[in-house]
């Protein structure tokens, strides 16, 4: 695993993303429909003069190459324009978002693989017993499920039948100026429902992945010569068998690292969440085209990285890749 | 071995077992191993019902979902002309269940129809010919794998507004990277095999390998893939209508669900029978394809 | 609030009590729940209550108002309008500073109502400002090509926010100016936190310019778009108020809970008005005859008692009915099909006709049942209606503003005076292309023309009146728009607080009175 190769491999990402944002500005530029028409919406109404005004302020009266063109330059510089609902810089408000997405979809895909994953070793332990049954339906329920439509019925049924969760976002607002310890707990009291619903639909696929996984391993020679050597079970499932088991695992879950996202912006549109899924949601409904041409590059150099980092790992982890570049 | 001109090419005889080689119709064998397998049945007959419930709903129940029939929020049950109560404007629930299966599956089935053309096409191409066509479809399904799928799909639908035909579309533009990389592989594995390099051998052109001898073999992962597929496509289009983004002007599940959300604290009823629907329809098709897959694959199943 | 919380809220509270401060009378911190998101806090370049509600916290104005509709004085401490009507003088406090320390001179008070008539969508605000002269620090005249006698409501907290010429006028464009999102004013309230699309937190000004103000330590406006969310919020007391609360369930719902009250009082100013608009250029709806028989069809009775519960309010003019200017003996168009069908017929549509309805995608019981409901309602009288849904506001306001409809629900505020929100939708000289809330509907009368521009400089109210009444007399029978109800803006408080905002302009207005008992 070379230097060169990570080299290339990096500036190919970055040649990937100078595609999606030439594609994005395109698609959202020739699109029908007039920004400076929802500006003027959103202000409240406006005169002719000020409808021109607005072109002229957010540059829209320039051709769209030329308005390309700067906006790629400007990204280069880390600028990713301004919004057009908020006048901010679109760079802070994802700023804001990150924190609270990153915290979300990294709590669930733990939840997700350490459930899972304890779930689906149990079960390949006996393949033909209630709890293996017990995980296949699970998995296939946990896969049909609308995630959206869970979000809503765990809001209904733990934040006002039974009051234990706070209904939505991430802080208590009166909490605001509390101590440290204060506010964690309180984030991790609001972030139990929301992350445990993204949880849920890859929890049933590591489960049964890594069912399928341990019991594949299980039944190779080298368990056999563990087990012979007189290896407790337990050192068995998890130290040996479960290493090995860990490559597709973790193939898998950099593969899903895009859809998390995806996830993530319905299980924060239902929780009201602030997160960069609900940025982009609603900067959609808004036409707040710099905001979300920010967020679409921002999640998919996200994807980027984590394919990146998913490709490196597996050839670390991986003996057998090592020696090739 | 389909082909009969290679069949006599070879000599006649066909070869002791190659790995996707099988006596009888492969079709046939695998509906055999289907129809044992109980979950599998247990959901076609499921679908089977939703399809028919749905056909049903659609041509011939009559009214419309979208009419106002009665006060607003009925509980199911309180009266017997609505036993699933009424909806916020006062519509009934069950002509929504009825009329909104059409809606919902049709725009699944054409998004995983897009699907499958575009993936299986360039993943066909790519895992055939190799070389820079290869490297050049791989960067390109690449390209798309790195978008956001629902993201995407989002700004797609709100950019050409809303209807039926944007939401398929967009829906099968994010989605045809996984089934392009799945075809991909397949063509690579099944490419090295001894009928296909004897077809080359003797002459066969290109198109007719990739239609006639590789896709053939290539198409059990390939169906079940597309079973999943349509699963994914229907929750994608629930998930846009509860956003707001569906078609607003036709009845679908999502979109009860989604008009429905404001409400919910006073009435549960028209957000959780649509979301049943639409996870007894993605559970059946799940199902499905699950039994395709050990169906195909009887060696695995065995596990 | 779960216990959790509570004891969390607890320990908290008592760690940071026995640091320093002893505990007054006063202080506590307000929770606003809201559902709009505002752009930015400055509301003198932009619309909305989004805007006004903190805008109001933050800044200062000339005048304020109370209950009964007279100012009073804020900024301006006196103020005398020349006998011509052609100026009005302001006379300024003299120990008033802006949140940076700096004082608050004439100068700035020039510069804020100039830029606010350049600016601000609301053109007709200050449209007769020609210039505001500064004789001294603390004295402003306004000089005006007419007489306006809406200048006074203009200079209102919501409308008239009094910014620092220091900071502003540095050539940026304003309506894009960062300051609007961290702004100094001179308010009872600094802001402290700005996260758009979150919330709005404001502290208490220790320098506000009247004593013993404000009474709360802190405001929050806390932004929660989910209608169910709020409920539970307001029912478990994370957030003390919840203004602009329309919906009819919202409404009965929280009226059962013994912690809250639950008021319509607050919204006179605001004036809002929910109404079918028509396309008066499309060759169906041209005809006055086919409006009027839509008119006639609708029963705004079952609308208010039925669809709406009881809880809002039926209104039959382009003034809302609480406005000194209403006049009560206009056409109110009480349901009556026969005549809806006699006039079809007349008009020559005895076989009907096909219209498309559109509406705000937003509160569905204003817009969209509505629209449902006249679908149906209309086949009465052969009109076969399709309900047309946009998936967003920029959609709808596209194509309403582009003229792209036949029949659109809307609502639209009148702003108190009758120049700043109700002339804007009847003066043909107000048909812009592409600006929603304009005159969408195209409607053009001569003599309404006069009627308003004459309203907006005379002096003399009873003459406004009746030259007012006239007006309302025309549009009920020229019908380019047909009034249905008024938006029932209810507010929902919690026990603990004392002196609501429930005067002319509500929330949009300064909360330094109000009290709570945390």
């Amino acid at each position: 695993m070379t230097f060169s190769f990570i080299l290339r491999r990096i500036g190919y990402g970055l040649l990937l993303m100078l595609g999606v944002v030439v594609l994005n500005f395109l698609l959202i530029r020739l699109a029908p429909g007039d920004p400076a028409v929802v500006i003027a919406g959103e202000m409240g109404g406006a005169t002719q003069e000020m409808l021109d005004q607005i072109r002229a302020d957010y540059g829209l009266d320039k051709p769209v190459l030329v308005q390309l063109g700067i906006y790629i330059t400007n990204i280069a510089q880390f600028d990713l324009g301004e919004s057009f609902f908020f006048n901010q810089p679109v760079a802070k408000l994802i700023g804001q978002r990150i924190g609270p997405t990153i915290l979300l979809v990294i709590t669930a895909q733990i939840l997700s693989i350490l459930i899972g994953v304890f779930l689906g070793v149990i079960a390949a332990r006996k393949p033909n017993g209630v709890l293996s049954g017990f995980v296949s339906i699970f998995a296939t329920i946990g896969y049909a499920v609308p995630v959206f439509w869970t979000g809503i019925m765990l809001v209904i049924l733990f934040a006002s039948v039974l009051p234990i969760f706070p209904v939505e976002g991430m802080q208590s607002v009166r909490l605001r100026d509390a101590g440290p310890l204060t506010k964690t707990l309180d984030v991790l009291h609001h972030l139990v429902l929301p992350a445990f619903t993204l949880a849920i639909i890859y929890l049933a696929q590591y489960a049964r992945l890594s069912r399928a996984s341990m019991m594949d391993v299980l039944g190779s020679d080298y368990i056999r010569t563990a087990r012979a050597k007189g290896a407790s079970e337990k050192s068995v499932l998890f130290k040996h068998a479960l290493r090995n088991a860990a490559l597709p695992i973790l193939t898998v879950a950099g593969l899903q690292f895009g859809n998390l996202i995806s996830g993530a912006l319905l299980v924060e549109t239902v929780f009201n969440w602030p997160g960069m899924g609900r940025l982009a949601f609603d900067s959609i409904l808004r036409r707040d085209y710099p905001t979300v041409l920010g967020v679409l590059f921002f999640a998919a150099s996200m994807v980027v990285v984590a394919n990146i980092l998913t490709d490196l790992s597996y050839r670390w982890a991986d003996p057998r890749l090592r020696g090739r570049s | 071995m389909k082909d009969p001109t290679i069949r006599a090419a070879i000599g006649g005889e066909p070869p002791a077992k190659p790995q996707f080689y099988v006596a009888q119709s492969p079709g046939r064998e695998a509906w055999r191993m289907f129809v044992r397998n109980r979950t599998a049945v247990f959901g076609l007959v499921l679908l089977v019902i939703i399809l028919a419930l749905t056909l049903y709903g659609s041509l011939i129940y009559g009214g419309d979902a979208f009419d106002i029939v009665w006060a607003p929020h009925e509980r199911p049950l309180a009266t017997p002309e609505f036993p699933m109560g009424t909806d916020y404007l006062g519509r009934d629930i069950v002509a929504g269940m009825l009329k909104g299966g059409g809606p919902t599956m049709a725009v699944g089935a054409a998004a995983a129809l897009i699907t499958m053309v575009i993936g299986i096409t360039l993943g066909a191409l790519s895992g055939y010919y190799g070389g820079w066509v290869d490297n050049l479809l791989m960067r390109f399904t690449e390209f798309f794998q790195v978008l956001p799928a629902l993201l995407f799909a989002m700004v797609l639908v709100t950019l050409f507004s809303p209807s039926l035909w944007t939401i398929a579309f967009a829906i099968g533009v994010v989605s045809w990277p996984q089934t392009a990389r799945l075809t991909r592989a397949e063509f690579l594995k099944i490419k090295e095999l001894e009928y296909v390099t004897a077809a080359r051998a003797i002459g066969a052109k290109n198109k007719r390998i990739i239609w006639k001898v590789i896709l053939p073999n290539a198409a059990p992962p390939l169906i079940v893939s597309a079973t999943l597929t349509i699963g994914v496509a229907i929750l994608f289009e629930a998930g846009l209508s509860f956003l707001g983004l569906g078609d607003p002007n036709v009845m679908s599940w999502g979109l009860m669900i989604g008009a429905n959300r404001d409400y919910i604290l006073d009435a549960w009823w028209p957000v959780t029978f649509p979301g049943l629907a639409i996870f007894l329809t993605v559970l059946a098709v799940s199902l499905i394809g699950d039994g395709l897959n050990d169906a195909f694959n009887p060696k695995l199943r065995e596990r | 609030m779960s216990i959790f919380v509570r004891l969390m809220g607890a320990a908290a509270i008592a760690t940071a009590s026995m640091a320093a401060t002893p505990v007054f009378a006063e202080g506590g911190t307000l929770v606003i729940a809201s559902n709009q998101v505002p752009r930015h806090l400055n509301g003198g370049v932009q619309s909305g209550i989004a805007t006004a509600v903190p805008s109001t916290q933050i800044f200062a104005s000339p005048l304020r108002y109370d209950e009964n509709w007279e100012p009073q004085p804020y900024l301006a401490e006196s103020w005398e309008t020349a006998a011509d009507g052609l100026s009005v003088t302001l006379n300024l406090v003299k120990n008033a500073t802006f949140h940076d320390g700096k004082p608050i001179t004439s100068e700035d008070v020039a510069f804020s109502i100039m830029t606010i008539k350049e600016n601000h969508p609301f053109k007709s605000m200050f449209a007769p400002v020609e210039a505001i002269e500064t004789p001294d620090a603390h004295t402003a005249v306004i000089k005006l090509s007419q007489p306006h006698p809406a200048l006074l409501l203009a200079l209102s907290p919501a409308l008239a926010p009094i910014m620092p010429k220091h900071i502003y006028d540095d050539g940026q464009d304003i309506k894009s100016h960062p300051a609007n999102s961290a702004p100094v004013g001179s308010g009872p309230f600094k802001l402290s936190e700005f996260t758009p699309g979150e919330a709005v937190v404001m502290k208490k000004n220790p320098n506000f310019f009247i004593e013993g103000r404000p009474k709360l330590d802190e405001i929050i406006v806390r932004i929660i778009k989910d209608p169910s969310a709020v409920l539970i919020a307001m029912e478990n007391g994370e957030a003390d108020i919840y203004p602009f609360m329309a919906g009819s369930q919202e409404i009965k719902r929280l009226e059962k809970v013994d912690s809250l009250v639950i008021t319509d009082q607050g919204y006179a100013a605001v004036g809002p008005l929910n109404w079918l608009a028509f396309n008066t250029k499309s060759e169906k709806l041209s005809d006055v005859r086919v409006r009027q028989a839509i008119a006639y069809a609708t029963d705004r009775e079952f609308i208010t008692k039925a669809l709406h519960r009881g809880v809002s309010t039926p209104q039959r003019g382009p003034i809302i009915e609480s406005s000194p200017f209403f006049d009560d003996t206009i056409e109110p168009y009480d349901v009556d099909l026969d005549k809806a069908n006699a006039l079809m017929a007349e008009a020559g549509f005895a076989d009907g006709m096909d219209l498309t309805i559109d509406f705000i995608p937003g509160p569905k019981e204003q817009q969209q049942s509505l629209a449902e409901y006249l679908k149906s309602q209309l086949k009465k009288i052969g009109i076969n209606v399709t309900v047309r849904a946009a998936p967003d506001f920029p959609t709808w306001a596209g194509r309403i503003s582009s003229y792209d409809f036949e029949l659109t629900m809307d609502v639209v505020f009148n702003w108190g005076d009758p120049v700043i929100g109700v002339h804007r939708t009847y003066l043909s000289s107000n048909i812009v292309p592409g600006v929603i809330w304009s005159n969408t509907q195209q409607y053009s009368n001569a003599r309404v023309d006069e009627l308003l521009t004459q309203a907006a400089v005379e002096l003399d109210q009873a003459k406004r009146k009746e030259l007012y009444s006239e007006f309302q007399q025309i549009v009920a029978q020229d019908l380019p728009i047909y009034w249905i109800n008024a938006t029932p803006y209810h507010t929902a408080y919690s026990t603990k607080i004392k002196n609501p905002p429930v005067g002319i302009w509500g929330t949009m207005h300064p909360m330094d009175m109000v009290e709570i008992d945390n």
